[in-house]
């Protein structure tokens, strides 16, 4: 046998449930301590406790045989029906058909609206709205509701509904709601002892029929929360301030003072404003805690806003504090539904990388072997993606880990298997259900799943989803039956129940007629208490009265008498809201805000809670107490030699020069940036391609002055498009990149023939070198080109193709030593020219540095030996790029410039 | 101004007021009195232009409105004085004013006070059914990701059918304009989609429409080549002749005349015939060259002979031009269409809407007179009010939006008053489509269909003197500013100055000689690169952040008329562009004094975003050794080089992650590697576990982030790390309060947000509201903002020139529709024919641009601060202020010695604080898993309890769904209840026929007021059994006596007279008394 949990101490509140009490008792006088006969209807079970203890209190008995103490909906379930119910899964798929075949609304999302259309019938079910006959009676009605001219527009709203509502009707099937409907009729008639109901506010439509029923046959007695607080002199500030004011502010205000001169609310109830979500959560967090050291045990946050729920829980758990949390979580936001989504956007997507990635990434996946065997299938995976750039096509992933990843093979040929037990075309929704179900359950997931508390409640719904759906005949494309889960999701909630805590996340509607040692009213501002209410599409408030429906503002009245009640019955309240969010104004809600204004001019005392903001600061649980860092400065690390590179290259050099610390991390720590997954051609592929369609060009045409025009600029096409032909093949992009480069090839061959002749001659292309400088330093890299004098001097000229602006080359070789890679080249080939060919611009330019090159190359490497030295002697390599430098550098995450004391 | 006529609730009203004036007031207070008239809060419809303004207006009534409740009757009396209340109605109006309050709050439907956006929003989700917007659609505020999408489709499609239309058309502009000017022309097409649905609205085939229309404007032919007729027309090489022989009588240009005839020969083909004709009489610019008259020439017969030649070579030319604009065009808007359905059919599958589609849809909806009136009758609200805020930003369509609801309104006898207010003056979002010349056409329709009163209000209560009399020395009587006219001040008292600072040129910048003397290298480990770049811009930084200092230290500023020393918060800093906030950043930096930025996107490029962000890598992707060596180099472990350099020489390699792991085992490593090793290890794991937030709070917690940052930055940028901070880990709680998370959907988000459009990506972390630091702005962000000491940087800087590769859209402001829309390329390609539009456009971007001075300057309260760099220019704001600068006292009245420090700075309470607070408290309990046994045991309890009460529900069907019993497990379980039941040794336990009563499940409760349940009590004649079910088999009841005698003594007390006998009963049957 369980205890109860969340057990109240007695407090103040506990009037009510004495009052509740006494009158039970004084009716069964006779029958104590055998309270059996009565029934009392409960809002919730959590309320049975307080009653009981008040029963026990007041009867004084050594034991006590407790009344009947039921909620209305499970009392009717006790009831046995003959005719089986059809659950709502296959009723919103009839009511999908049916709009699917009507083919009213072309692209609307149609799950949706039949959910929403299934409210809208099981609400007229619920008030017993009849619809008349005929489809213009109903449409006149509507109209005259409006107090409209008849229009389209309304012809076709009534059109809908009354259609369908028919249609849904001819079924002759027993829905949840006719059910509890004919349940409660058989109850009435079975009703053989009197009723005490509690209430927090006006009953709904079947209940108050059903008590109604009762009247007849028992004596039924309600407690209705709103009157009972008439009698309480505490209460009187929310009364009057929570119900339709007779009055106005002022008159209030002088009543309450002359009527109770004290303030009763102020000890009671406490309003904290936020500047912003992360104090709110805060204020939450320390109250909480607060709260639990005084030793009360059992306190509850009522969640408005459920963000800032989720940050509190966070908050509290640092501290260790386990929150038993009834609100729960929608299907759609976790990640057991997330493995579930991505293998479906893999589907859908062809195997994108990221889905597949996500997938591998997930612990659902392959859960039925070791959590390892996965994860280095992740690795696995996304390093060949980096390497090899196959975004997508399961066969590609394949076939490239066949050449290339061999222990890859196995987990996509899972998946290839998995995708396999899918059916290819249309099929039913339960169909659909058992096959995605095989096929979760070949990549491993539902064992995933059955070992976690989420993946189980989603395999129970899976089940009944497939239960229900046994006979329903809907076929459904992918893309439909999708939608339909998607919808299954969003509307499901999970609730983890193996946390028992004295802290309790819960909603305002659970809390009706419960009493908490405390509470904390989490989000209260306007947008959330009341939640805005979703009128939906149907109808409006005058024609929702005629019809007999409940109007829009039901809910808030609702909220209003649920707040009242649950003021009346804690007497420790905290309520928080922001005051801004996103820097807007952000309202209080309107109930609290006329309890605020009623107490301020009655008491002058806003009831804000003061003390609170200054002690968040200073309530903070502290991990661990570990040396706190000092202030950031200018890194500059001396590097141990072993750790020096041996082998340099012009880059290197140039990031040597640039930055040495930016070196120090490329080139000493070896640290490189991950290889990007590229989707999109770039710049970077445009330059390999016309690098390597240049050196085919001139291994073809050294000397092109000899040869007619027509046939170089031919030739050079021609070999273009057979350089782009791959990229071509993939990706449309690559035809603007090549219809670029055509554009330039004119110019090339211009400035190829003036190059010719000033006298030079082509002479080979993509040159490595490597060159020993020092001991244990060989510069090392590639020339893009070399060009040779045709006179008997037989000079050398290095180039290297840019794809960047004649003046940003300029630049680059405006001060002398600032980019070493010309000099370097030079060096090598021990040439007297060098020059950057820019490929930018309409032009295509030769770009020389202003300096003479020869020395330029001796004082390039003169340098490289000293620094080399200077390094192996322990000098130290300090962060002191300048800001164009770092603005590119991929390092700044480890020399922290941004943080340094004196920036 | 007039406020009983601006505020007299029978009269519609158009109100044009200058910038401080009060707008906000007399529309709120028009509010007022219309609820003070009788009108229900659900009959007023306010917009304004931002959420930001609409929540405040909401809270201002509500404020107010508590004022009149909660006042003694002579301020509530004088508080409707002041809004024009009549004063022979006061006394009547007085109960009424103090019952507002509750009404307000109460109202269901209440008040609407909204944007444009969110009163779409509502109209949309009651479109009647038959609208074609049935069903639920959300709103995207952010759609960078979803044209990237587009875009990428977009490029699939073509590649899919090279030889299609479309993929013919984008080649043609690739070659033409090349990719990113393609993809730059395209982009501005879709986002004036609006435009050109209203351009082609009721159009078959609305590209040819498109087309056809361009080609009338253009009047181009172009199946002929205008070049080629020209060659071919006789008269115009008579035309060459006689311009030739006029030129030949001078010696000095036989040669132009021999040049000019040279192509009539007839050897050249048409394009180089047309050149070697144009360059002898333009220039390389297209210039007509001067062609001057020497000695012996007729200069009216010369002139005469150049103008004929030349205006024929240019008709030809511009004609060819145009053939050019018309085929550019049609591969653009071919290509642009084609984008533009894709990207809408993207939306529409995954029931998305933007901003852009919102609006159009509601515009249909309203344009069609059914649909409208059935919305009239549909909302639970029924607008009789309707009050227009910040009109001058309204566009076109939601003008056209407003004329339909009210022309719907009137066809159902309810026309509303309307309320309007704005100041074109302060017109600055044409980006968003806003014409300001709308607010002249709304003015006069109101005046002639709703007898509107027009009033102007040129009384500022926000500025000082001072400034005001530099706003009105820059713009009174300027030429492109004619409705300008001269504002005064209404607290003429209020001390104030402007400050023109000098302009910052160029600083001298130490060349250094490159081509002359010896070239010595730099050494870079000894000598950093020499900081000779001190650029104008950073001049002007540096005078900027010192002068801060300045002011914080010297000047004061009045709040509330109580004269303090002024303090960063009181400073705002504004530009008109964010492109080089960083360097003005920089410069507070190094002085450490705070300010807040509202440049968008920046937090996550922040330095500690971009830490988390390669913490959150490394934490998937254990190879990644950069984001490894960056976390470790983080404040959360800061770890030094030397740590770093350890791990780059571990021996036996591998990843980092890896060495680390060795390394960390050892005792060579430092204290800090071993805590880094530890919390990595433990957040990798969580990593695969935690929702994303969740992971990130741990982080923050363990990593004890927040305190660690705090003391590794400088002082100055502690407050604003810590709120980015903050703030990133609110993306995250977003991120996973949304459908689907995890944490590579995390990292994509953030790399789809970081590529997101400026205005798109989050704020930086904001500060809390107390932080006391200096506000940088875009003039755009500060509108509806004010502060005592505005600053308006970079003020030298011209304003921004076309860039071309756009849209070219002519909207007449009372049309239905624009009158034209094309594209266009670079300056070059405008061509003749289009001119004026682009004349106008022009010059409406110039009045814009005169508009944004004029929102910036009247920020100011107190003091105007301008400065600028570079070479004074004609027309800049630094400029035209500079020039107002008779206006300029010398002196500060502002320049306070000693000035009262702020009152704010209040001893901080010495609270006493529970110690407690900061420790765990350990709290709550997480039950073990129920093992099948135990499962199955209650199950097999449930159906016990429910198959031995009569009447009960009894089918297997039903209890299993009830009971949540597995369908496998229900036959089993069944079965051994039913055995259960029907032993014949319990059979007069179960047997209705053998026993008094019985009850299942009965709850008792003692006098401890201890609630207990027993599994079922059944009542004979002379005795009651209570029976405790046990899940298990038969086994050794001991264990269980104390609590039976518990039940014993409790039904003791209830049964007196009959003996109270207690039994287990166990799985297997076996009833076992005790
Ligand atoms: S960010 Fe700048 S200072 Fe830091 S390593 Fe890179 S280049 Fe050097």
């Amino acid at each position: 046998m369980e205890p109860i949990k969340n057990s109240g101490t007695q407090t103040a509140p506990a009037v009510f449930f004495d009052h509740v009490a006494r009158h039970i008792l004084a009716q069964h006088a006779h029958e104590i301590p055998d309270l059996r006969r009565a029934t009392v209807l409960l809002p919730n079970y959590h309320a049975a406790q307080p009653l009981a203890q008040a029963l026990a209190r007041a009867a004084n008995r050594p034991a006590l045989l407790l009344p009947k103490m039921v909620t209305l909906g499970d009392w009717a379930l006790s009831i046995p029906l003959d005719t089986p119910i059809q659950p709502d899964t296959p009723r919103i798929a009839a009511l999908y058909q049916a709009l699917r075949e009507r083919r009213w609304f072309a692209d609307a999302d149609l799950w949706g609206l039949s959910r929403e259309l299934l409210g809208l019938m099981d609400e007229l079910t619920r008030h017993h709205v009849a619809l008349p006959e005929s489809e213009i009676e109903f449409a006149e009605q509507l109209t005259r509701a409006y107090q409209a001219r008849s229009g389209q527009s309304m012809q076709f709203e009534a059109r809908v509904v009354h259609e369908l509502w028919y249609a849904m009707a001819a079924g002759g099937e027993l829905d949840g709601v006719r059910a509890y409907q004919q349940r409660l009729a058989l109850l009435a008639q079975q009703v053989d002892s009197p009723l005490y109901v509690l209430l927090t506010g006006d009953l709904d439509a079947p209940e108050a029929r059903f008590l109604e029923a009762c009247r007849a046959r028992v004596l039924v007695t309600l407690f209705d929360m709103r009157e009972m607080v008439a009698d309480e002199a505490s209460c009187a500030v929310m009364r009057m301030a929570l119900s339709a004011p007779a009055s106005h502010l002022r008159e209030q205000a002088t009543h309450l003072r002359e009527y109770l001169p004290q303030s009763a609310l102020g000890s009671r109830l406490r309003l904290f404003a936020a500047h912003g979500l992360e104090q709110e959560a805060q204020a939450a967090d320390v109250q909480v805690r607060r709260w639990l050291l005084e030793g009360r045990r059992s306190i509850a946050v009522v969640v408005q806003d459920r963000l800032v729920a989720r940050r509190v829980r966070a908050l509290l758990e640092r501290a260790e504090v386990q929150v038993q949390d009834e609100t729960g979580w929608t299907f759609a936001t976790l990640s057991v539904s997330t493995v579930l989504m991505r293998w479906l956007d893999a589907l859908q997507n062809d195997f994108y990388y990221q889905d597949v990635l996500d997938l591998f990434k997930s612990t659902f996946l392959f859960a039925d072997a070791p959590a390892a065997q996965r994860k280095q299938a992740a690795y696995l995976f996304e390093q060949m993606v980096r390497k090899h750039g196959v975004i997508a096509h399961l066969q590609g992933f394949v076939e490239t880990a066949e050449r290339e990843v061999p222990e890859l093979i196995q987990p996509l040929v899972r998946l290839r298997q998995a995708a396999l037990a899918l059916p290819k075309k249309t099929a039913s929704l339960a169909e659909w259900l058992g096959a995605l179900h095989n096929s979760l359950d070949i990549l491993g997931v539902i064992k995933g799943w059955s070992q976690d508390a989420a993946g189980q409640q989603l395999l129970q719904l899976w089940s009944q989803w497939t239960d229900d759906l046994h006979k329903d005949g809907t076929h459904c494309s992918f893309a439909e039956w999708r939608r339909w889960l998607a919808q299954q999701l969003d509307l499901n909630t999970f609730r983890d129940t193996a946390v028992e805590s004295p802290v309790l996340f819960t909603h305002l509607a659970a809390t009706r007629w419960r009493t908490f040692d405390a509470v904390l009213l989490l989000g209260c501002d306007a947008a959330h208490l009341p939640a805005p209410v979703n009128a939906g599409q149907w109808f409006n408030d005058a024609v929702r009265a005629t019809l007999g429906l409940p109007l829009g503002n039901a809910q808030q009245v609702r909220v209003r008498d649920d707040l009242l009640a649950l003021l009346a019955l804690n007497d420790t309240v905290l309520v928080t809201w922001q005051t801004t969010k996103n820097g807007e104004p952000n309202m209080l809600s309107p109930h609290f805000e006329m309890l605020r204004a009623l107490h301020l001019l009655a008491y002058r005392d806003d009831l804000a809670a003061i003390e609170l903001a200054d002690m968040l600061q200073h309530a903070r649980v502290r991990s661990e107490v570990f040396a706190i860092p000092e202030a950031g400065a200018m890194p500059h690390p001396a590097a141990p030699p072993a750790l020096l590179p041996e082998r340099i290259s012009p880059s290197g050099y140039n990031s040597l020069v640039a930055c040495p610390y930016q070196f120090y991390a490329r080139h000493i720590l070896r640290l490189n940036e991950l290889d990007e997954v590229r989707e999109e051609l770039d710049k970077r592929d445009y330059g390999t391609w016309v690098h390597a369609a240049l050196q085919i060009f001139h291994a073809e045409f050294p000397l092109v002055e000899n040869h007619a025009r027509e046939q170089l600029t031919e030739a050079l096409q021609r070999i273009s498009m057979e350089v782009f032909d791959d990229a071509l093949a993939h990706d449309y992009l690559a035809e603007a990149w090549l219809l670029r480069w055509q554009a330039q090839i004119p110019a090339y061959l211009d400035w190829q023939l003036e190059n010719e002749q000033a006298g030079w001659r082509y002479q080979a292309a993509e040159q490595p070198f490597a060159v020993e400088v020092m001991e244990q330093l060989t510069l090392r890299g590639r020339i893009d080109r070399i060009d040779k004098r045709s006179d008997d001097t037989a000079a050398l000229c290095v180039l290297d193709y840019k794809t960047q602006t004649v003046a940003r080359l300029k630049n680059k070789l405006k001060e002398a030593g600032e980019d070493v890679q010309l000099a370097c080249y030079a060096y090598a080939r021990d040439a007297g020219s060098a020059a950057f060919v820019s490929l930018d611009d309409d032009k295509v330019l030769g770009v020389a540095p202003p300096h003479d090159v020869g020395e330029l190359a001796e004082l390039n490497i003169e340098r490289l030996v000293t620094l080399f030295g200077q390094m192996r002697a322990g000098t130290a390599l300090p962060a002191n790029g300048i800001d164009a430098v770092c603005a590119y550098c991929e390092m700044q995450g480890l020399c922290r410039k941004e943080a340094w004391r004196d920036a | 101004m007039d406020n009983r006529a601006a505020l007299d609730p029978k009269h519609s009203v158009v109100v044009e007021a200058c910038a401080g004036s009060g707008k906000t007031w007399l529309l709120v207070s028009r509010i007022v009195r219309l609820l003070l008239d009788g009108v229900k809060p659900a009959e007023i419809l306010a917009i304004t232009f931002t959420r930001k303004a609409a929540q405040e207006m909401q809270a201002r009534l509500r404020d107010w409105l508590y004022e009149l409740a909660s006042a003694d009757d002579d301020q509530a009396r004088e508080f409707l004085r002041q809004r024009a209340v009549l004063e022979t109605d006061i006394e009547r109006l007085l109960p009424r004013a103090r019952s507002l309050y509750q009404q307000f709050l109460l109202a269901q439907p209440g008040i609407t006070i909204s944007t444009f956006h969110g009163w779409f929003m509502q109209i949309l989700q009651r479109a009647p059914l038959n609208a074609g917007m049935a069903g639920g659609v959300q709103l995207v505020e952010q759609t960078a990701e979803l044209w990237q999408e587009a875009w990428q489709t977009f490029l699939d499609e073509l590649h899919s059918q090279p030889d299609g239309e479309a993929a013919r058309s984008m080649q043609v502009l690739f070659k033409e304009f090349g990719l990113s000017n393609t993809q730059k022309m395209l982009r501005a097409f879709a986002n004036k989609r609006s435009e050109w649905w209203a351009y082609t609205a009721g159009q078959h085939d609305p590209l040819e429409y498109a087309l056809e229309s361009l080609r009338a404007e253009l009047d181009v032919d172009m199946d002929s080549d205008p070049i080629a007729k020209l060659a071919a027309h006789d008269s115009f090489a008579g035309d060459v002749r006689t311009l030739a022989r006029l030129l030949n009588a001078s010696a000095a240009q036989q040669a132009k005349a021999a040049r000019l005839l040279a192509p009539l020969d007839g050897t050249l083909t048409v394009a180089p015939w047309f050149a070697a004709l144009w360059d002898e009489l333009f220039t390389q610019k297209n210039e007509p060259r001067i062609i001057k008259a020497n000695k012996g020439q007729d200069v009216a017969q010369l002139s005469c002979a150049v103008e004929v030649v030349r205006a024929q070579l240019l008709a030809a030319s511009d004609q060819k031009q145009a053939q050019h604009i018309f085929l550019t065009n049609q591969h653009a808007l071919r290509c642009g269409a084609a984008l533009l359905d894709t990207y809408q059919a993207l939306k529409q599958r995954q029931q998305m809407l933007d901003f852009g589609d919102l609006e159009w849809r509601v515009r249909q909806l309203l344009n069609n007179s059914d649909h409208a009136e059935y919305l009239q009758y549909k909302l639970d609200s029924r607008y009789r009010h309707v009050l227009l805020d910040e009109f001058q930003d309204t566009n076109p369509l939601q003008w056209q939006i407003l004329q339909a609801w009210f022309a719907a309104s009137a066809a159902v006898q309810s026309t509303p008053t309307v309320f309007v207010v704005g100041d074109p003056k302060q017109s600055i979002y044409r980006f968003r489509r806003a014409d300001a010349r709308l607010f002249g056409v709304v003015r006069e329709f109101l005046q002639q269909h709703y007898m509107a009163h027009y009033l102007t209000q040129n009384e500022t209560r926000r500025n000082a003197p001072a400034v005001l009399n530099v706003v009105n020395g820059v713009f009174d009587g300027l030429p492109e500013y004619t409705d300008f006219e001269t504002h005064h001040a209404h607290q003429t008292a209020l001390p104030g100055h402007v400050e023109i600072l000098p302009l910052l040129d160029k600083g001298e910048t130490v060349q250094p000689d490159s081509t002359s003397g010896e070239l010595r290298l730099r050494n870079p480990l000894i000598e950093p690169y020499p900081d000779q770049q001190v650029g104008a811009r950073e001049g002007e930084a540096e005078q900027f952040a010192a002068h801060i200092n300045n002011i914080v230290a010297n000047w004061s500023v009045q709040e509330n008329n109580v004269e303090r020393r002024a303090e960063y918060r009181d400073i705002m800093v504004l530009v008109r562009r964010r492109t080089h906030l960083k360097i003005y950043e920089q410069a507070l930096r190094s002085l450490h004094i705070p300010y807040l930025t509202s440049r968008r996107g920046g937090l996550l490029d922040t330095l500690e975003a971009l830490d988390i962000q390669a913490l959150l890598t490394f934490l998937i992707t254990p190879f990644a050794d950069l984001q490894l060596a960056h976390s470790l180099r983080t404040p959360i472990f800061a770890c030094s080089d030397d740590d770093l350099m350890q791990l780059a020489q571990e021996e036996d390699g591998g990843s980092w992650w890896q060495r680390l792991q060795r390394i960390a085992q050892s005792d060579t490593a430092s204290a800090e590697l071993r805590r880094a090793h530890r919390l990595l290890q433990g957040w990798q794991v969580l990593a695969d576990k935690l929702p994303v937030h969740d992971l990130l709070d741990r982080i923050y917690f363990e990593g004890d982030a927040q305190n660690r940052y705090a003391a590794a930055v400088p002082e100055a940028m502690r407050a604003t790390v810590s709120a980015n901070l903050q703030a990133f880990i609110e993306i995250a709680l977003n991120v996973d309060a949304g459908r689907y998370p995890s944490l590579p959907g995390f990292q994509r988000e953030l790399a789809e947000l970081r590529k997101a459009d400026d205005n798109e990506a989050p704020d930086e972390g904001k500060v809390s509201q107390a932080g006391n630091a200096v506000r940088i702005y875009t003039v755009h962000e500060a509108k509806g903002l004010e502060a005592p000491i505005v600053w308006l940087l970079d003020a030298n800087a011209k304003s921004p020139a076309d860039k071309g590769f756009d849209v070219l859209v002519d909207w007449p402001t009372q049309a239905m529709r624009p009158a034209h829309f094309s594209l266009y390329g670079d300056k070059a390609s405008r061509g003749a024919a289009r001119k004026h539009y682009f004349e106008q456009d022009a010059a409406l971007a110039s009045t814009e641009d005169l508009n944004l001075l004029y929102v910036a300057m009247t920020r100011a309260k107190q003091a105007l601060l301008v400065s600028g760099n570079g070479e004074r220019s004609a027309g800049t704001w630094y400029d035209r202020i500079a020039n107002a600068k008779q206006a300029v006292s010398a002196e500060n009245p502002l320049l306070v010695a000693q000035a009262a420090d702020s009152h704010d700075i209040e001893p901080v309470p010495s609270l006493t604080l529970d110690e407690r607070l900061t420790q765990p408290l350990p709290t709550g309990t997480r039950k073990a898993a129920l093992t099948d046994a135990q499962r199955r045991g209650i199950w097999l309890h449930g159906l016990m309890q429910h198959l031995a009460m009569p009447d009960a529900v009894t089918d297997a069907q039903s209890l299993q769904r009830l009971l949540g019993i597995p369908e496998a497990q229900l036959p089993a379980l069944w079965q051994q209840a039913q055995h259960l039941l029907n032993l014949p040794q319990l059979a007069h336990f179960f047997d209705a026929q053998q026993y008094r009563s019985a009850c299942n499940e009965m709850p008792y409760i003692d006098a401890t007021g201890e609630l207990k349940r027993i599994d079922r009590l059944v009542e004979f004649d002379d005795e009651v059994w209570v029976l405790d079910y046990k899940t298990g088999e038969s086994a050794n009841p001991a264990p269980y006596r104390a609590q039976m005698n518990v039940y014993r003594s409790a039904m003791q007390a209830v049964y007196p007279g009959k003996t109270v006998r207690c039994a287990l009963l166990f799985a297997d049957g076996v009833l076992s008394e005790v």
